[in-house]
């Protein structure tokens, strides 16, 4: 009985994270492997109290976004990048890095939020532009 | 109530009993043992940039990552890095054989958390050593014989791997229709001509009508090996394929642990029985003797007995179905059932000469 249980149980799971890979960002246990062409890129800057929109690529506060975000293709977001498990992920995982960023900078007294103006293109179709922002930081400004 | 109505629950009930025989079947875990011991070094692999970056004094929450869920336990700096060399230990102790247990187990319970600890470390390779170290964990390597339900789940996983990456390359129409290939390729055009590669074969590669073709043939390929490893006809093609496949990919693409980790695990399709094979050989002749030496050696599926032969006899395999096979096609064979030179030998089971002899 308790073999039948954790043969079935393994084979539903991994059957249901196979199907759950075709709507999910990250595709946990879904296998698909070299799933798009796909490119994206970002210009990120931080939006301060007074309005100015600062490049990340500019140091600030003695933090460097190339320090911060050091995986999974983000580190130099304004060159365009191959998305390798796929746009959806990747962006998935640079709006996740906007929210850290501005959740793990407490020198910054500046900085109201980050965004992202991302470029990305889907294979062989046309480019699509989108704006990500982070949370907004309290106590700036 | 019908003939048919009291029919079905007893087939059922039949299809659940034969199920049930088949996991609870005692079978040979010898593939599993060599698959653990192949394990460890794959699972070095995967913690050398972790160590490396913790020699550093750099950890996973030094930079970005994100954690999947809040309540999951993230430790203190030093444990962690401790248990990273924990894990490194444990996987060595799991090759060479100590303490096999418990070291598997604290292997894959380190693997799996430091996977868990941030969507950030979550790559196709490392999900599929996590589920390896999972199945060989509970699997009960310390005995010769044991229940072939891992067994069959290893195999079911190792399908399951080509299958879904197949199927969602087939239900994609850029995959399916040449655009992600080719895209990927003409991408890379100067690395391409930066090879030794003629300029007939850049050509060709970046042809956009060619990937139309190529790319169905890589999703076949895929499928091909998700079904064929499940049929003893197919199972030796499919591994071969397998194998090209992983080389293929290894050379044009970085998949840290995966091409080496597929490859070692394809040892579960092996018919889970042992010695059932004979290699009949003279001790008197010295080339009889270099292959008896070479099998023992490499026959770490334990595929054959070794056997002396009366003086002057030709070499001889005798099969599992008590087919005889005589000289040099004997020595075809008998490397095709050897994990190390089977790749290489297993076409030659394709000639005339040797398809005859058998």
């Amino acid at each position: 009985m308790g073999r039948r249980v954790v043969v079935l149980a393994v084979v539903l799971l991994q059957v249901g994270f196979v199907a759950r890979a075709y709507w999910s960002d990250h595709k946990e246990f879904g296998f698909q492997m070299f799933p798009e062409s796909s490119t994206w890129r970002a210009d990120v800057v931080r939006v301060t109290a007074d309005g100015r929109r600062v490049p990340v690529e500019q140091p600030w506060f003695g933090y460097r976004w190339d320090e911060l975000v050091r995986d999974r293709g983000l580190r130099y977001p304004a060159f365009r990048h191959h998305a390798d498990a796929g746009l959806d992920n990747q962006i998935a995982f640079l709006d996740a890095a906007l929210d850290w960023v501005a959740g793990n900078t407490p020198r910054d007294r500046e900085t109201r939020y980050l965004e992202a103006t991302v470029t990305r293109w889907h294979n062989a179709d046309r480019p699509r532009v989108e704006v990500l922002r982070s949370r907004m930081r309290e106590g700036a400004g | 109530m019908n003939a048919a109505a009291i029919g079905l629950p007893r087939r059922v009930g039949g299809v659940v009993a034969s199920l049930d025989e088949l996991l609870g079947r005692p079978v040979s875990l010898r593939s599993l043992v060599v698959l653990r011991v192949l394990a460890g070094p794959a699972v070095l692999l995967h913690l050398q940039p972790f160590l490396s970056a913790s020699l550093d004094g750099r950890i996973y929450s030094d930079a970005f990552y994100e954690p999947y869920a809040a309540w999951y336990p993230e430790l203190p700096e030093a444990l962690y890095v401790g248990l990273l060399w924990l894990a490194a230990v444990a996987a060595v102790a799991m090759s060479i054989g100590v303490l096999t247990r418990v070291a598997t187990a604290t292997v894959f319970g380190i693997v799996a958390y430091n996977l868990f600890l941030s969507t950030t470390h979550f790559h196709n390779n490392r999900a599929y050593l996590v589920v390896v170290l999972g199945l060989l964990a509970v699997a009960p390597l310390g005995r010769a014989t044991g229940p072939a339900w891992p067994l069959w789940l290893l195999r079911f996983e190792c399908a399951a791997v080509y299958g879904a990456s197949g199927l969602s390359k087939l239900l994609d129409p850029d995959w399916f229709g040449g655009t992600v290939t080719w895209q990927r390729v003409v991408r890379a055009r100067a690395d391409l001509e930066g090879w030794v590669l003629p300029d007939w074969a850049v050509s060709l590669l970046t042809d956009r009508t060619f990937h139309t073709g190529a790319a169905k043939l890589i999703v076949l390929t895929e499928l091909f090996i998700a079904l064929g490893l499940w049929w003893r006809r197919t199972r030796y093609a499919a591994v071969w394929v397998a194998v090209v496949f992983h080389l293929t990919i290894e050379a044009s693409a970085a998949v840290q642990v995966f091409s080496y980790l597929a490859i070692c695990v394809l040892v579960v399709w092996a018919v889970p029985s042992t010695r059932d094979r004979v290699l009949r050989l003279d001790p008197a002749s010295a080339r009889h003797r270099r292959l008896g030496a070479a099998v023992r050696a490499l026959d770490w599926l334990a595929r054959f007995r070794v056997e002396p032969a009366p003086p002057g006899s030709a070499l001889e395999v005798v099969d599992r179905d008590g087919t005889r096979v005589r000289g040099g096609p004997a020595v075809a064979f008998a490397l095709s059932r050897l994990p190390l030179t089977a790749w290489f030998t297993l076409p030659v089971l394709l000639l005339p000469a040797v398809r005859r002899a058998r």
